[in-house]
């Protein structure tokens, strides 16, 4: 305890472990009280001293000990797991070294040509199905998950009151809230997005190998895990699109793509196909959906016919007092907008409290009839 | 007396340490939940995201009991955690990074703010001189200020942390002493500030 008698800096008692148990908690168990008062310019010292570690304090958030027996009882999965996965790694291994020599040869020959043809012809599925799962992993943000078991697509509202159409046997992945300076979702199967413009908070889709990233369009991403090809099909505006370099060491740049263009990703050679006028190529008949085929620019329309007309788009039903709309016509472009802007757009031009409201794929309009 | 007092709180830890290594379960929950508080809340200070975090400090105790007997002997159990933690949470982030095409690759930055022990002070004058220095603190730069909280929170000596920051002794003392030398600078400045002020008002 001498040691203190040398102490001429701030920095000498902050370091001191007992000297911080007295100034935190008043546990005095080396006599500093005594000590410092033994000399005035000492005092003065000690003074500055315990100031700076005042300052310096760290807000202790208790941990309840339930959350840490949580915490060791999750981690002794963890560990079964990954010793389980790894035992039985080394098991298959010294299987088949103990078979005779030959016999593992043929085997592996064997295994080769069919793993060669299963690959070309079936791709891999379950490496797909691990990658959607490797691109979620990564992301610090919590996410919904939301995957269509029904039979038809299915209309899903981001935070940002972007809109997408999830084809069945699609999952996506978001955040209920997007934060930072980016919008991030991850996509296996197909869907349609709309995407509100934004500039700021560029739009990113990850959907097995490729990145798409827009600021506000809609366009069509087809990135099934069990199929050989990732295509992204642009209905408006502008989407850039590049290989996620985390995935898929394809060398591929980062390519534009405009309305009516379109990009076809093989997955087995992991090249970019640029498809420059997707009208011209059949293979693509069949990817649009009821939604792009549909025209959103109304000149002069009932009301009645622009909700049938959204309703096929979005396969939503939207409840509206008939009596009131009758008469209603409106001329309007909307074209680029996602549902839930064109919803508003629409109650706006009616006005005369005209609201609307959304709750899965079923819309109730409110209103007193238009102007 | 203090360099005794942690040394039997080391001695403890590698008493631990070398029969967790030998395979006792005992060992390995005691070390748990001694430091789990703590590197939870060290790992927040990098990542607002609670929930990865959690899963970053399990993912260094999982590895810890199955690589135990690949581990070295002569291990400081406190500061080898705590670095761990440090290059899981750092390794995470640097793969989102290349979503984000920033080229901030090369560290986690330490978002953390030191707070001030209110109920400790008892008069005005040093309530104000302490909400200088905290602000003070935590304007420094995000790494000045992790070294000061491994250095006087953590009690890690500064080799230990030269090797959690991946940087030479030098550096990490350099970290250390600018830091400090800031803020006796700002202090002083400051001091004769208040000094001013209290002479005028009588």
């Amino acid at each position: 305890m001498q040691e203190r008698n040398n102490y001429t800096e701030i920095e000498d008692f902050l370091a001191d472990v007992s000297f911080q148990l007295w100034v935190r908690s008043k546990v005095d168990n080396q006599g500093w009280e005594e000590w410092t008062l033994e000399n005035p310019d000492r005092a003065k010292l000690v003074e500055n001293s315990r100031l700076w570690l005042l300052a310096m304090s760290v807000h202790h958030e208790e941990i309840p000990s339930e959350v840490i027996q949580g915490g060791l009882e999750s981690t002794w999965e963890k560990i079964n797991k990954k010793e389980k996965s790894s035992a039985e790694a080394k098991r298959s291994t010294i299987e088949l070294w103990q078979k005779n020599w030959l016999k593992a040869v043929a085997a592996v020959f064997v295994f080769g040509f069919l793993s060669n043809w299963f690959y070309n012809n079936h791709f891999v599925f379950n490496n797909s199905e691990s990658t959607y799962n490797e691109i979620i992993k990564d992301d610090y943000t919590d996410l919904v998950e939301q995957t269509n078991h029904s039979y038809k697509p299915q209309i899903i509202t981001l935070s940002d009151g972007s809109s997408v159409l999830l084809k069945p046997n699609s999952k996506l992945s978001y955040p209920k809230i997007f934060t930072g300076n980016t919008r991030k979702v991850y996509l296996s199967g197909e869907a349609f997005f709309e995407i509100s413009k934004n500039p700021k908070k560029p739009f990113f889709v990850y959907a097995n190998e490729i990145v798409t990233k827009v600021v506000g369009t809609s366009f069509r991403i087809k990135a099934y895990a069990d199929l050989p090809n990732v295509e992204v099909i642009v209905r408006t505006g502008k989407v850039r699109v590049k290989p996620n370099p985390s995935i898929t060491n394809s060398k591929e740049k980062e390519i534009i793509l405009l309305p009516n263009q379109a990009l076809r990703f093989t997955r087995q050679n992991l090249t970019f196909n640029k498809i420059t006028d997707i009208t011209q190529d059949e293979s693509f008949d069949h990817t649009q959906g009821n939604i792009e085929q549909l025209s959103f620019e109304f000149t002069d329309i009932p009301v009645e016919q622009i909700f049938k007309t959204i309703e096929q788009a979005y396969l939503v039903n939207i409840d509206f007092p008939l009596d009131k709309l009758k008469n209603c016509h409106l001329t309007t472009s909307l074209n680029d907008q996602p549902l839930p802007e064109k919803l508003k757009i629409i109650c706006k031009s009616i006005g005369n409290n005209t609201n609307y409201e959304m709750n899965g794929n079923q819309i109730i309009i409110t209103s007193n009839g238009c102007n | 007396m203090k360099s005794q007092i942690q040394n039997i709180k080391n001695t403890e830890d590698s008493t631990l340490w070398s029969s967790l290594k030998a395979g006792d379960e005992k060992s390995f929950s005691i070390l748990f939940e001694k430091y789990y508080s703590d590197l939870i809340r060290y790992g927040n200070s990098f990542s607002p995201f609670k929930e990865k975090v959690q899963d970053c400090v399990q993912d260094v105790f999982a590895d810890v009991w199955i690589y135990r007997q690949s581990l070295s002997n002569s291990v400081v159990v406190k500061a080898y955690l705590l670095s761990s933690v440090r290059k899981r949470i750092a390794r995470l982030q640097e793969r989102d990074y290349i979503f984000m095409k920033t080229s901030t690759t090369d560290s986690i930055e330490f978002l953390f703010d030191f707070s001030i022990e209110h109920q400790l002070i008892s008069d005005e004058e040093s309530a104000l001189k302490v909400a200088h220095l905290n602000s003070f603190l935590n304007n420094l730069p995000a790494r000045q200020k992790e070294a000061l909280y491994l250095r006087y929170h953590q009690g890690l000596t500064v080799e230990q942390i030269a090797e959690l920051l991946q940087i030479n002794y030098q550096s990490a003392n350099n970290l250390l002493h600018r830091a400090l030398l800031q803020l006796r600078k700002e202090w002083k400045g400051n001091l004769s500030l208040l000094l001013l002020l209290s002479s005028t008002t009588f």
